[in-house]
């Protein structure tokens, strides 16, 4: 910081804002795990406060392991979002490279094109999706989201890494060249663990991605304990009907805890990625 | 290069391939590409044809040229859910960006803690939207919402708050659940770009007797211009395209005022089956959405 | 400096890569456990069979549903699994099954017969032996479940859907006979007389209006129909929603709305008036039993204080929409066989039966033998809903059901007629703009 700041100063312009936006942004997360430690009938019971717990229970939780597939779903979504994102990545880390370093006939078409596919919604897609799906013989399968979640991931973490990998300078490359690498291992041994931070932001990004998307789960893979958490908890706990809310947050609860988890860990590398790959291209 | 070359030192002349830049970029693109065409490129066109077709779920439908297109213009309920989109992805933007840029300079203050918090305050834009969008839903239900609460009870309000049934309302909540979930990233994209603001140059300029006012609009705002457009053409492009916040808290109800484009698109295409007049509702998304990638590119190829 | 940034990001990278990379071995370990799961899609060992239908509101239906499914699965050898989703999910998923197969039963709601006609396979010779046994289907049925004479799909009946109002505050405002609803007769103006003393009193009535499959219809049709409103004249081609009648009836709604009713239900779907009800908020409201059902198991006070009526009357008349649902098999199943045979098994009295009655009378019946099921005595507060089918017609009336009055009700045309005349309290401009979206669908 720049000069010496007063202690009046600092609660002004950052403790402030600070508390207002921990407020503003973690309060829904409070609520939801308020509810999911709530015993029904005080959930619905308007002469409490529903600011805090009454009685504190577990039994949305033993509901959700004992009466639902949770631990099924929680599996199915950990392996999607991982294998999903590994492949992401492997593409996009080729498609960067290729973007940023080569030049080869086409590559700027193709580069614009990788991008425009920002531009198609999922909402389009699902419908010609799934006769796609089911001529592939996918229908619910872990494969028929491992191999469409990449159509949303490798447009962003292609750029992303592109951008990261402009940022290493040339020369390095070419030295290593020199001394009688290839340029694939010039990738692998150089460029790659130079570029970590942009990786792991890309890897975040597509990682969070897999595990929050519903549109796709929901259509093609949904059939018994074949869903991902989102889906179950959507489909399976709204029952219409009093009786699910401490459950369904429970759930919520759980489905967020996972990615918000290892956040914690990465925030650092992600900011840094960003940083150099979207901000300094 | 005779076939015979090939056979006799395959192994050589891959490594060349490898090592020309015209052939290795084409391979290298290769992986990617090739499920972008057919999990995505491959469906597009798919849906276009299905859009200039009357088919309905089951039934392969015959060829109608733009009838669904030009249905559509005469159909109150689209110019309703065009209104809407608009709406949620534009006016929600300014919001984010102000919101976001003030956490981002209150999360660039050096302080204890600072890395658990920015992992914290990421929460609404990386756990599942389904998921979260559900706590909203109860905090915005019409009876039990703990917000009628507080405020019947203070006796501010004598009936509950109608959050997702008046007409009002319901498009400015959604547009605030919008927006809670944007803050974060905006936030952290414009962190980004403040921290590669040199400190010297701040420095620099406090010796030269600039206030952190003058600091913020020569330097920071500058430096930062360049994300902030980035953030807020995605955040554009993505909130066009939405689906399962608006699927969630109001299904497009109540009476259609908070219908988007793909909730509609989703409402006509599947369960009312008619799906090429769905995708005719999704892909009048595609010029607008062009419009703001196209700039977006712009931008980002200035030099 | 620049070089001496970029060092020291390498050690750090260097670093990371390592705690990067057992994270990664963690996971690749978690990958290789569930291997299995990835299975070989295209080959199937013994049959599979995979059926979706709604959610139900009375669990014990839902539970006994599944045993049954998984014990006929275990005697045949076959890999049953049972889906029971949301239902305004439940369309898509269907859906997006036609066209990607995967599925072999599925729950079809009223009018989706015609909606998903050419994707059915014909059931009559299953679906008339049922009826034949149960004594004949009831006319709603008979209305409602064949598509041009063919069965597409084996009716199992429709839930009940009625006014579940609370005793006391009903008397309270002046209900005759309100402690029982068997004997409780009203016009729809009564009621609304009714809903303004109660709100007056702190418990309004409540109506769900959001976008929800059940209740918003379950309420809006027939008090369109007992306004002589409808859609679409019998032939079909004129459009008989914007009548002075029905704007009449829905000047009297609006005032009626904020008057008597809990004015947020704008938003409400199928299970907020449940909550509301159940937690004491409302005196009255449209719904099948499953109110009174939860209340039985969590709240026993409060359900001595609940009673159920049959719908007031209008200047048309009461009515009802009512039509069956049905179990369909899809035509892309790969195990249609094994699909009939379930369903022949299920449908048999044994199973239905069973199922039929665990749910207490929610379902109401399809065949006229269970017009007089001891289920229906069993609790005095559930009789009022056996007479329901008296009163049922289908959506499109007073054309028949068929794919343009299914599409209708997709889009909550006349739903959304309602909920935009609370909004905007412009009754004239709501039917009008419901009549214009009707001659879209009807193209006339």
């Amino acid at each position: 910081m720049v000069g010496s700041e007063t202690l009046g100063k600092r609660v002004l312009g950052i403790y402030l804002p600070l508390a207002f936006f921990i407020f503003f942004l973690l309060f829904p997360f409070y609520w939801m795990s308020l509810v999911s430690f709530k015993p029904t009938n005080d959930l619905f019971e308007l002469k409490y406060n529903p600011f805090w717990l009454q009685t504190f229970t577990l039994e949305n939780y033993l509901y959700l392991f004992q009466n639902t597939d949770f631990s099924e779903w929680l599996k199915n979504t950990l392996i999607i979002s991982v294998v999903s994102t590994v492949l992401s990545l492997g593409c996009s880390i080729l498609i960067g490279y290729a973007l940023a370093r080569l030049r080869f006939p086409g590559s700027n078409f193709l580069g614009v094109g990788i991008f425009l596919a920002y531009l198609v919604p999922p909402t389009l897609l699902f419908i010609p999706l799934s006769q796609v799906i089911a001529k592939l013989n996918l229908y619910n399968t872990y494969w028929a989201l491992i191999l469409t979640y990449p159509t949303q991931l490798i447009p962003f973490a292609s750029w992303l890494l592109m951008g990261y990998f402009r940022t290493i300078p040339k020369e390095i490359e070419e030295c290593a060249m020199a001394d009688g690498c290839t340029r694939m291992q010039a990738l692998v041994k150089i460029i790659l663990p130079l570029s970590l931070p942009g990786m792991i932001s890309a890897g975040i990004f597509c990682f969070t991605l897999c595990w929050n998307e519903f549109l796709y789960a929901l259509i093609f893979m949904s059939s018994g304990p074949m869903k991902t958490i989102p889906v179950g908890t959507v489909s399976d706990l709204i029952k219409a009907d009093t009786l699910f809310w401490g459950a369904l947050m429970a759930s919520a609860v759980l489905g967020s805890f996972p990615i918000a988890f290892l956040y914690s860990f990465f925030v650092k590398y992600y900011v840094e990625g960003l940083t150099a790959g979207a901000v300094k291209r | 290069m005779g076939s015979e070359t090939v056979k006799s030192r395959g192994g050589r002349s891959l490594r060349r391939l490898l090592d020309r830049e015209s052939s290795l970029g084409i391979i290298l693109m290769l992986p990617g590409a090739l499920l972008l065409i057919i999990f995505m490129a491959y469906p597009f066109f798919l849906g276009i044809w299905l859009s200039l077709t009357d088919s309905v779920i089951g039934e392969m439908g015959d060829f109608i040229g733009f009838r669904n297109y030009t249905d559509l213009l005469g159909d109150s309920i689209f110019h309703q859910t065009a209104r809407n989109t608009l709406i949620y992805a534009l006016v929600t933007v300014p919001f984010k960006a102000m919101l976001g840029l003030g956490l981002a300079m209150v999360l660039s203050n050096r302080m204890r803690f600072s890395n658990p918090i920015r992992a914290a305050v990421m929460m609404p834009w990386i756990v599942p939207t389904a998921l979260s969008t559900l706590g909203w839903f109860m905090i915005l239900d019409p009876v039990f919402s703990p917000i009628s609460w507080l405020l019947r009870s203070l006796g501010v309000i004598k009936q509950n708050i109608n959050f997702l049934g008046d007409p009002i309302l319901a498009i400015s909540s959604v547009c605030l659940v919008n927006i809670w979930r944007g803050i974060p990233f905006f936030g952290i994209t414009i962190l980004a770009g403040l921290q590669a603001v040199p400190q010297e140059l701040h420095e620099a300029a406090a010796i030269d007797g600039a206030n952190a006012w003058h600091r913020f609009i020569h330097i920071t705002i500058p430096t930062i211009r360049g994300v902030v457009l980035i953030a807020a053409l995605l955040s554009i492009i993505w909130t066009f395209a939405d689906f399962q916040l608006i699927y969630i808290l109001t299904k497009g109800g109540p009476a259609n005022t908070t219908h988007i484009f793909g909730t509609y698109a989703y409402q006509i295409g599947l369960s009312a089956t008619d799906i090429g007049q769905g995708a005719a509702i999704a892909l009048y998304m595609f010029p607008i959405l062009a419009v703001f990638a196209i700039l977006l590119l712009m931008y980002l190829r200035r030099d | 400096m620049k070089d001496k940034k970029r060092e020291r990001r390498g050690k750090i990278s260097r670093r990371e890569f390592l705690k990067a990379g057992v994270v990664g071995l963690g996971m690749a370990a978690m990958g290789g456990l569930t291997e299995k799961a990835f299975g070989a899609p295209a080959v199937i060992k013994g049959t599979k069979l995979t059926i979706l239908q709604g959610t139900y509101f009375i669990a014990p239906g839902q539970d006994l549903y599944k045993k049954q499914a998984l014990e006929w699965g275990q005697a045949n050898g076959v890999q049953v699994s049972a889906d029971f989703l949301n239902w305004p999910d439940l369309q898509p998923k269907i859906a997006a099954a036609i066209q990607g197969g995967g599925v072999d039963i599925v729950e079809l709601w009223p009018g989706w017969n015609y909606l998903y006609e050419k994707s059915l396979v014909d059931v009559t010779d299953m679906a008339q032996e049922f009826g034949k046994r149960g004594g004949g289907f009831e006319p709603y049925v008979l209305n409602s479940a064949p598509v041009k004479g063919r069965f597409l799909g084996i009716p199992h009946g429709y839930n009940n859907n009625s006014i579940n109002y609370r005793i006391s505050w009903l008397k309270e405002a002046g209900c005759p006979n309100a402690e029982d609803g068997n004997k409780v007769e009203l016009t729809w103006d009564q009621y609304h007389a009714i809903a303004k003393k109660c709100k007056a009193a702190g418990h309004p009535f409540g109506q769900a209006l959001g976008h929800s499959t059940g209740d918003p219809p379950g309420f809006c049709y027939p008090y369109m129909w007992a306004h002589g409103g409808m859609e679409v004249s019998k032939d079909g081609k004129s459009i008989q929603f914007n009548k002075p009648e029905f704007v009449d009836g829905m000047r009297k709604f609006i005032q009626a709305w904020k008057d008597g009713y809990d004015e947020t239900g704008t938003s409400w779907d199928d299970s907020n008036n449940n909550r509301a009800f159940l937690s004491g908020q409302i005196a009255s409201t449209v719904n099948a039993s499953s109110i009174y059902f939860a209340a039985k198991k969590d709240k026993p006070e409060l359900a001595k204080d609940i009673h159920h009526m049959l719908f007031p009357k209008g200047p048309a008349g009461r009515f009802y929409w009512l039509e069956s649902r049905t179990f369909a098999i899809l035509k892309n199943s790969k195990n249609i066989a094994g699909a009939k045979e379930f369903l022949k098994w299920w449908f048999q009295d044994k199973q239905y039966g069973d199922w039929w009655r665990i749910q207490e009378g929610y379902m109401l019946q399809p065949v006229k033998k269970y017009y007089n099921d001891p289920t229906w005595f069993k609790d005095p507060k559930m009789s009022p809903f056996r007479e329901e089918p008296k009163y049922g017609i289908n959506q499109g009336y007073a054309g028949p059901p068929n794919q343009r009055a299914a599409l209708a009700w997709s889009k909550y045309i006349v739903v959304d007629t309602f909920a935009k005349a609370v909004q905007s309290g412009d009754a004239k401009a709501s039917i009008e703009w419901g009549a214009e979206q009707l001659k879209r669908i009807y193209r006339v």
